[in-house]
């Protein structure tokens, strides 16, 4: 029974949450998109040359943010950018993709990506506990922010713990590779039969996370990823 | 409250859903960052006067009525219904935020807390809950424009009487009126207060620079933006742009009024006719030498301006006050922080016509700390409502600061040749 629920986690369960989650951002945009454009400016002044591009490097670069909260803005930029190792990272897994060396045992960043984000989202959840960030949190701000520090630590845990086991790697990069190549060649071969370290339930616990992830995100405050622009184009276009 | 009520607020709600809004709406994080942008927070830490804080009431009823997530599971985003308690909460939040929108600078994504507020505002009048007296002040103006036929006469009559203070200020030449209404094809339409203050020093000015300019019959302010009703702003704004159609003129000038200058810049579509500031104005009479100002007038004097959040961070109106006043005076100096960054004055939003003033006094003190700390004697400006703002503080706080309108320091220092 056990056997059954974590393949279906590790593989039908992933397909579902990223058609999910592909299907929610979608409809999300696209109902926006829909709705009536804003009839006056929301322009702030003075005007900014090459304000749309000047909007665009706002949104990936937060100056506001550096200058009133620096230390949040801090975490804000490794988060970011350690998401995009980590994107890049999973997607390197592939045989197809080689950002590092196919024979290397680690991933890409050698855990320490994993290490980053795991700090920053730790960073970003105390700091909810504080006055006045607690006065305007909502039960969902917790829980996404735990979530994803869940998804980071067991990822750090298969990262790091693979690699401190006395008899060396347990399961190395290839292997993974190949459950990811399994799920994108849709084979649906058992990934018990790929990863076969002791440590599987933890990899089940990882993918099962990062599953209630892609299902939540079309609800949630991640999709600010896809309006950050659009918003910060408001303010200067 | 009853059902039909709440209703008609969902309904209203929902009509305000355009793009901007359901972004503003959905995408806010609650980083915090926007907290210490509004005076009223930084000079009383409490949460609901920060703007994500204001902005948290209606986010709450949005979650509640147009989320999944709001439907199924409210305890996650804290989605609250309608009624009477949430409501109460609403008008503590819509009617504090004077729409300076500081904050919009502060947040990542440029989250416009004015916006928000104004749906706020609209559904306090859905509520029967907005300030009546900013209502009634709407409903005066609309009436007065339907009924401008028959009121012409007593108001050409006030004006007249003006004239000898114009004079006094400029000696225009014989047989010219001194405040003329009714110009056809005018270059300026020019569009007051209620009150000579923003006539004199304005047809002075205007009547040195030679102008060929018109008075509007209509008072430039629009209360229908302070009580946050769209119909009656475009109501109120329509009058005027009809007279300023009627007569042809090229240019309409709005007065001292930050959010009438918005409002008829950039809120009211194309017009036939360019709208500007009379700051702009004064500034383009120096550029030409049509008028010269005489510096002795301030002598002695320390000088700072406060940028009106609706003439400068949401107008763009920086350049000119600056460019004027260094023809007034060689003794100007700066605000910390300035510009875009300046601190509201706490009087927009229509919190100076509803009176409020210990509100007023209280959430200003970030701004009374900042204008004390130039050493300036006089506080210049160039919108009423930050005029009065700025001269109850300087009163309540007893700081010994003058407090003067740009134009008025303009008017004083004309150069008769």
């Amino acid at each position: 029974m056990v056997d059954k629920i974590f393949y279906f986690i590790m593989v039908p369960m992933v397909y579902l949450a990223f058609a999910w989650c592909a299907v929610g951002i979608m409809w999300k945009v696209v109902s926006i998109l829909r709705l009536p454009k804003q009839t006056h400016t929301l322009k702030i002044f003075p005007e900014k040359s090459a304000a749309g591009l000047r909007a665009t490097i706002e949104a990936f670069t937060m100056p506001s943010v550096r200058r009133h909260q620096p230390v949040l803005w801090f975490f804000l930029g490794v988060f970011h950018l350690g998401i995009l190792g980590l994107i890049l990272s999973h997607l390197d897994l592939l045989p197809q993709i080689n950002l590092v060396s196919a024979e290397s045992k680690h991933m890409l960043g050698n855990g320490a990506i994993g290490v980053a984000v795991t700090v920053s989202v730790l960073y970003f959840l105390l700091r909810r506990f504080r006055t006045p960030i607690r006065e305007i949190s909502v039960p969902a701000d917790y829980l996404i922010l735990f979530l994803l520090f869940l998804i980071f630590i067991t990822g750090d845990t298969i990262s790091w713990a693979n690699s401190w086991n006395p008899d060396g790697f347990v399961l190395t990069k290839q292997d993974f590779g190949a459950y990811l190549n399994s799920l994108v060649h849709f084979t649906f071969t058992n990934p018990r039969d790929l990863l076969t370290g002791s440590h599987y339930v933890v990899i089940v616990i990882h993918v099962l996370l990062a599953n209630l992830l892609l299902l939540a995100l079309p609800f949630s405050k991640i999709m600010h990823t896809f309006f950050a622009v659009p918003l910060n184009r408001l303010r200067r276009v | 409250m009853d059902e039909t009520r709440k209703q008609e607020l969902i309904k209203t709600l929902s009509s305000r859903l355009n793009q901007a809004m359901r972004m503003y709406l959905d995408n806010c994080t609650r980083c915090g960052t926007c907290i210490e942008a509004c005076h009223a927070y930084a000079s009383e830490p409490d949460i609901k006067y920060s703007p994500v804080g204001r902005a948290q009431n209606i986010r709450r009823l949005y979650e509640k009525y147009f989320k999944g997530a709001g439907k199924l599971a409210p305890w996650l985003s804290e989605a609250i219904e309608f009624d009477d308690a949430v409501m109460k909460k609403v008008y503590d939040t819509a009617y504090t935020c004077t729409g300076c929108r500081r904050c919009v600078t502060y947040c990542p994504f440029g989250i416009d807390t004015q916006q928000i507020q104004s749906l706020a505002k609209q559904l306090l009048i859905v509520a029967d809950m907005e300030p009546k007296v900013l209502s009634m002040l709407a409903d005066m103006s609309i009436a007065k424009g339907k009924n401008i036929d028959k009121t012409k006469g007593s108001f050409a009559t006030a004006v007249s009487n003006l004239e000898t203070e114009v004079l006094e200020r400029w000696r225009s030449e014989a047989g010219a009126k001194a405040v003329p209404l009714d110009v056809q094809d005018a270059n300026v339409l020019y569009i007051a207060l209620a009150g000579k203050h923003s006539i004199i020093p304005a047809a002075s000015i205007m009547n040195a620079a030679k102008e060929k300019w018109s008075l509007s019959y209509f008072e430039a302010v629009n209360f229908g933006a302070f009580v946050g009703n769209p119909q009656k702003t475009k109501e109120i704004a329509d009058r005027i742009i009809q007279e300023a159609t009627r007569l042809n003129v090229k240019e309409v000038v709005i007065c001292e009024c930050g959010t009438a200058y918005r409002v008829m810049k950039y809120m009211t579509g194309e017009h036939p006719f360019k709208v500007i500031s009379f700051i702009e104005l004064i500034a383009r009479y120096l550029q030409e030498g049509r008028i010269k100002l005489d510096k002795a007038k301030l002598q002695g004097r320390k000088v700072t301006y406060h940028d009106p959040c609706q003439l400068a961070r949401n107008g763009g109106v920086y350049e000119e006050p600056r460019y004027i006043l260094s023809h007034l005076t060689d003794d100007f100096v700066e605000m910390t922080p300035t510009r875009e960054d300046n601190w509201c004055c706490g009087g927009g939003g229509g919190l100076v016509a509803m009176g409020e003033k210990d509100f007023r006094m209280k959430s200003a003190k970030v701004k009374v700390d900042q204008f004390t700390a130039t050493g300036a004697q006089v506080l210049s400006t160039a919108c009423e409502n930050c005029h009065t703002q700025l001269s109850d503080l300087s009163e309540h706080y007893k700081t010994g600061v003058k407090v003067e309108y740009l134009s008025d320091l303009v008017s004083k220092a004309l150069v008769q040749e």
